[in-house]
């Protein structure tokens, strides 16, 4: 009937645009649901655990982040500056603006793998046998420390000729093992009701890698001295893990170059700070998590920083003229999103 | 007209559209310029939460939502700008609503699991969390207790378990 009327049924295209730029909106639409389960499954296991740990407990520097994502700004804008200069067929231009992506792109990675090689020095991975998070300040962690400071005791005693270092090695591990590992043991063998053995136990994890946030705690008088001055002077509960840090303690409190000047900045240095050829197990709770949850969306994140990477690498080959502005636009879109969702993660790992 | 003239008129067509293009290039720029600028600004604003220069008190609540609207404006920015949304077609609406709505209905589906993990009924985490988990830290030690006193009567040490 409609052939007798003359009307012809054409074919329309779904959408008014390229093929290529469907495909990428196509594939960024799965992309955001992808990183929006990582998310949301980070921010429930953050805001469901019991605890987690603050930035600087697990070497996080927030300027860092912040540093980075400036970084991914400024690659952003050289990509669409490219694809401005490609569109007006200025090749040179473009290529010089993408190459500058290139460099910025680099330079974010590189920052990452500084901050990743930070975490691994500190024997913080997402899992054994590398990582030596312990989550609570008990036996099995007592028994963690003792098998390393064993090892550690054995090497030495084997070399056929120990040097002075050995002998301050030696020193530092009997230190340990003796003042803070054998009392703590026998007190819970001993009397095991007694909450001093806790102490004793939460002591030696506070010698080795002490929470980063002790020192923004008010310094806590001597109760004796008080009681001494004012027999009605009651100590009373205090906030934090402060009760159980010894006076004389250890610890040496560095600021660290980065964060100077902050009301947050600086952290006790441990045994394991202070001496780095401890590689000793340590104490952070909810570490774990974590470094499973910083690892997996930085992780994720930075692949995908790497496959815009290779794509910028391979349109170096080509002249960026008008002819590829279409694919530069492309890529310029997939990069945008890598963008966005480092947006977002900044404040979530660094700052909340 | 001489071919003298229309020579002539076709290199004045031709400046006066190279001149149009020029000023294009240069606003198109400018504005690129400024998007930019805002949002190293706005991470300026995320990152002045941590800063002893924040000026609303210690309320990680209020920190939060703060960041998490910064993070928003600033995701806006680079879609309706970087991302040339602002000159595109309906289309647009086709694509990037749905995958919006998914996003936050996917993150929204998994709050339920986050308050049954704390507001469980039994008065916080389950005695099994508790045992199995990391240390509480001490202050959360203490609201944890007093709360969980206050809903047993005073006469349980420790929170109900979880079923």
């Amino acid at each position: 009937m409609s052939d007798s009327h003359g009307l012809k049924f054409e074919y329309h295209p779904g959408l008014p645009l390229g093929l290529g730029k469907t495909f990428v909106w196509l594939f960024l639409s799965t992309e955001i649901m992808f990183f929006a389960g990582l998310i949301g499954t980070y921010i429930v296991l953050r805001f469901g655990s019991i605890a987690w740990p603050s930035p600087h407990d697990v070497h996080l520097a927030e300027h860092w982040g912040a540093i980075n994502t400036a970084v991914l700004i400024a690659s952003s804008l050289t990509v669409v500056l490219c694809l401005e200069a490609a569109k007006r067929n200025r090749s040179a231009e473009a290529k010089g603006w993408m190459l500058l992506t290139l460099v910025f792109g680099c330079v974010f990675m590189g920052v990452k793998g500084y901050e990743y090689s930070a975490k691994f020095a500190h024997g913080i991975y997402p899992q054994y046998p590398h990582g030596r998070i312990y989550e609570k300040a008990d036996l099995v962690y007592s028994a963690a420390v003792r098998k390393r400071l064993n090892e550690l005791k054995i090497a030495i005693e084997k070399k056929p000729e120990r040097t002075a270092e050995d002998e301050a090695h030696l020193a530092v591990v009997d230190e340990i093992q003796h003042k803070y590992v054998e009392p703590a043991e026998l007190m819970v063998r001993d009397h095991p009701e007694d909450p001093q053995g806790r102490i004793l136990l939460t002591q030696l994890a506070h010698a080795i890698y002490p929470p980063a946030d002790l020192h923004a705690q008010p310094p806590r008088p001597d109760p004796q001295e008080q009681q001494e001055k004012d027999p009605a002077y009651e100590p009373g509960p205090l906030p934090g893990n402060v009760q159980i840090v010894p006076r004389a303690s250890p610890f040496r409190f560095a600021a660290h170059e980065h964060d100077e000047g902050s009301s947050h900045s600086g952290h006790a240095q441990g045994f394991n700070d202070q001496h780095h050829w401890l590689k000793l197990p340590m104490v952070i709770p909810g570490g774990n998590m974590w470094a499973s949850t910083y690892f997996l969306l930085t992780g994720f994140h930075a692949i995908h920083v790497l496959v815009g990477l290779i794509a910028f690498l391979i349109l170096m080959i080509y002249v960026l003229d008008k002819t590829r502005a279409g694919v530069i636009e492309n890529v310029g879109l997939y990069w945008h999103f890598v963008d966005i969702v480092w947006i977002f993660l900044f404040p979530l790992l660094y700052l909340f | 007209m001489s071919e003298h003239e229309t020579s002539q008129e076709h290199e004045t067509s031709h400046e006066h559209e190279t001149s149009h293009e020029h000023d294009d290039v240069h606003n198109n720029y400018r504005l690129f310029l400024t998007v930019a600028v805002l949002l190293v600004i706005a991470t300026t604003a995320s990152y002045w939460t941590f800063t002893d220069l924040w000026p609303f008190g210690e309320s990680k609540e209020i920190k939060r939502l703060w960041m998490m609207a910064v993070s928003c404006f600033k995701a806006s920015l680079v879609i309706i700008f970087f991302m040339h949304l602002k000159w595109e077609a309906n289309w647009k609406w086709i694509l990037t609503v749905p995958a919006s709505f998914m996003c936050v209905l996917l993150t929204l589906a998994l709050v339920p699991d986050v308050g049954m993990r704390i507001f469980n009924g039994f008065g916080g985490y389950s005695r099994e969390r508790l045992m199995h988990s990391a240390e509480l830290p001490g202050d959360k030690a203490e609201q944890q207790h007093a709360h969980v006193k206050h809903a047993t009567g005073g006469e349980d040490d420790h929170p109900q378990e979880a079923h």
